[in-house]
């Protein structure tokens, strides 16, 4: 089993003597309070207009047997992470024991090469200005809480999620609570076709709600007013 | 999905496109200067003006391109040995741009010596790195495997195209009146847009047919605005258009060909822009 997952030198994921961190999503038990959201902006000062972490919905069924569906996203740490193999500088990088990939602050050019190279949209450009960190104007994105994980504590929006549809742990432990629901549970993880083998595994995620729906071509006037006034401000 | 919470911004802004199109001609323009060491009969009016012009285009395409660092004062990075990441195309593109810069600077002064053995030696390594130029570039869209529109080999191929056609059109304008030239330059004209429409149509192909998100791209690139800057500046007005003119008798005439190249100029930055742009665009709404 070990042998027929490992596929290029960078993969973790049941690699004997290293941890291997994932996140679990059970998607049945968000009930989109975004909480994970704050809790995430007030652990790492994460300005205005950008995300580590978000929670898109979208509407599905007809009236009157409509549900709103949530899909809490971050970044997937990937086994096989297209962005550190774009950074041209390595800023980057890998952590092999525990999977978290990461960046060099102080290392980064802003080049964006990362952004672009994320299937998920998960890294942005942090802004000029920001209240209490000085670290501006370089690619940032989720950590997975590393400043948190290394001191024995659950990410920020793990351990602040109402609904416990968040769930962290090593996956190369076969006693941890996120390796017995992969064991147990279909999960999804987002457009697996990448070969990113993501590590944020979904628990009832719907592939027509994860992928490109054609609403994202004919979308409403709304979202395009509320993209310019976004477009307008995101400077700040 | 619905974005009431979170718009993503694009990557790369049209600082890329530009750079894409001025590195792209100051290769071609290198080119066409080595090419005079060797096709004296054709392209000797050429060697000077055209080094020149690629030598500064060079120069704002570098400052184009630090510019757009958020960290600009970290360029240095990525020719610092301990950081260079070889899988990227970007540190491998740092490193042609480079060199090109440094050969070009040597070749100018064995060009102002009248050094013809070590202009030429120049000449033919500066030529290689030129080509690398645009390969590069393409091979920067290339690698992003989820992306529709970039992620085929076409890319670095049709960069080279590209750089080819939109180089002969500003050696063109730079011809004062050489008709041995005009007519070397009129051919290449017609084969690479020759070669950048088939690339064209092949890659409306593969993008139309391919996944949900080739084929969303697909509908991007065709139609509003993004669509007028793609089909309409870029393909008929910037590829079509010009190479009927060029086959016209018209064409063959200076004020003709000056007109198609103008054509093409204006052409090739629609196409740049509206890939870059085309690639990008549907990730900001995932
Ligand atoms: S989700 Fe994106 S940013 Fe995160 S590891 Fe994967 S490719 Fe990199
Ligand atoms: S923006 Fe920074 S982290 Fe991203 S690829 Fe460029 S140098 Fe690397």
């Amino acid at each position: 089993m070990t042998q027929e997952l490992l596929m290029s030198s960078t993969e973790t994921r049941g690699k004997p003597g290293v941890r291997r961190y994932a996140m679990v999503i059970d998607v049945r038990r968000c009930i989109g309070c975004m909480a994970c959201q704050v809790a995430c902006k007030a652990e790492y000062d994460v300005p205005l207009g950008v995300f580590r972490t978000w929670v898109p919905y979208r509407v599905t069924g007809k009236y009157p047997t409509v549900k709103k569906q949530f899909l809490p996203r971050l970044c997937n740490h990937c086994d096989d992470p297209p962005c550190v193999r774009a950074c041209p500088v390595g800023a980057t990088y890998k952590l092999e024991d525990g999977g978290f990939v990461l960046q060099h602050y102080d290392r980064c050019i802003g080049c964006k090469a990362c952004m672009a190279s994320c299937p998920y949209n998960a890294r942005f450009m942090l802004p000029e200005h920001r209240t209490y960190t000085d670290i501006t104007k370089v690619v940032d994105k989720c950590t997975f809480c590393y400043h948190r994980v290394i001191q024995g504590l659950v990410p920020a929006c793990v351990q602040t999620c109402v609904g416990r549809s968040r769930i962290f742990g090593d996956l190369n432990d076969p006693n941890s609570e996120v390796s017995q629901l992969v064991a147990k549970h279909a999960t999804q993880v987002l457009r697996p076709e990448q070969g990113t083998k993501p590590h944020v595994f979904y628990i009832g995620a719907d592939r027509n709600l994860t992928d490109y729906g054609r609403a994202v071509y004919k979308r409403d006037e709304q979202a395009d007013i509320e993209r310019a006034v976004f477009n307008r401000n995101k400077h700040i | 999905m619905n974005e009431y919470t979170v718009f993503h911004t694009m990557a790369w802004p049209s600082a890329y496109a530009i750079y894409f199109f001025v590195i792209g001609i100051a290769s071609a323009l290198f080119f066409f200067s080595a090419l005079s060491w060797f096709r004296e009969d054709y392209y000797r009016p050429l060697r000077e003006k055209a080094f020149y012009a690629s030598f500064v285009l060079l120069a704002v395409g570098g400052l184009l391109l630090i510019g757009d660092l958020s960290q600009p004062g970290r360029f240095l990075n990525t020719i610092n040995p301990a950081y260079m990441n070889f899988r990227s195309p970007l540190a491998w593109g740092a490193l042609n741009l480079m060199s090109f810069g440094l050969v070009s600077v040597l070749y100018f002064f064995m060009m102002r010596k009248g050094d013809a053995v070590n202009s030429k030696r120049l000449a033919v390594i500066g030529s290689l790195l030129a080509l690398g130029l645009p390969i590069y570039t393409g091979f920067d869209l290339t690698v992003h495997q989820h992306r529709p529109v970039w992620s085929t080999p076409l890319m670095p191929v049709l960069f080279v195209g590209l750089s080819l056609l939109s180089g002969a059109a500003v050696a063109t304008l730079l011809n004062q009146g050489d008709e041995k030239l005009a007519s070397a330059l009129r051919r290449l004209m017609l084969w690479s847009a020759g070669a950048v429409g088939a690339m064209l149509i092949s890659l409306l192909g593969t993008t139309a047919y391919g996944g949900v998100g080739a084929e969303l791209t697909f509908m991007f690139l065709t139609t509003g605005t993004l669509g007028m800057i793609f089909i309409g500046v870029g393909i008929i007005a910037g590829t079509a258009l010009p190479i009927a003119l060029l086959l016209a008798p018209f064409g063959r005439q200076q004020v003709g060909m000056m007109a198609a190249s103008v054509l093409i100029l204006v052409g090739g930055m629609a196409l740049r822009y509206s890939i870059l742009y085309g690639g990008q665009i549907l990730q900001t709404y995932y």
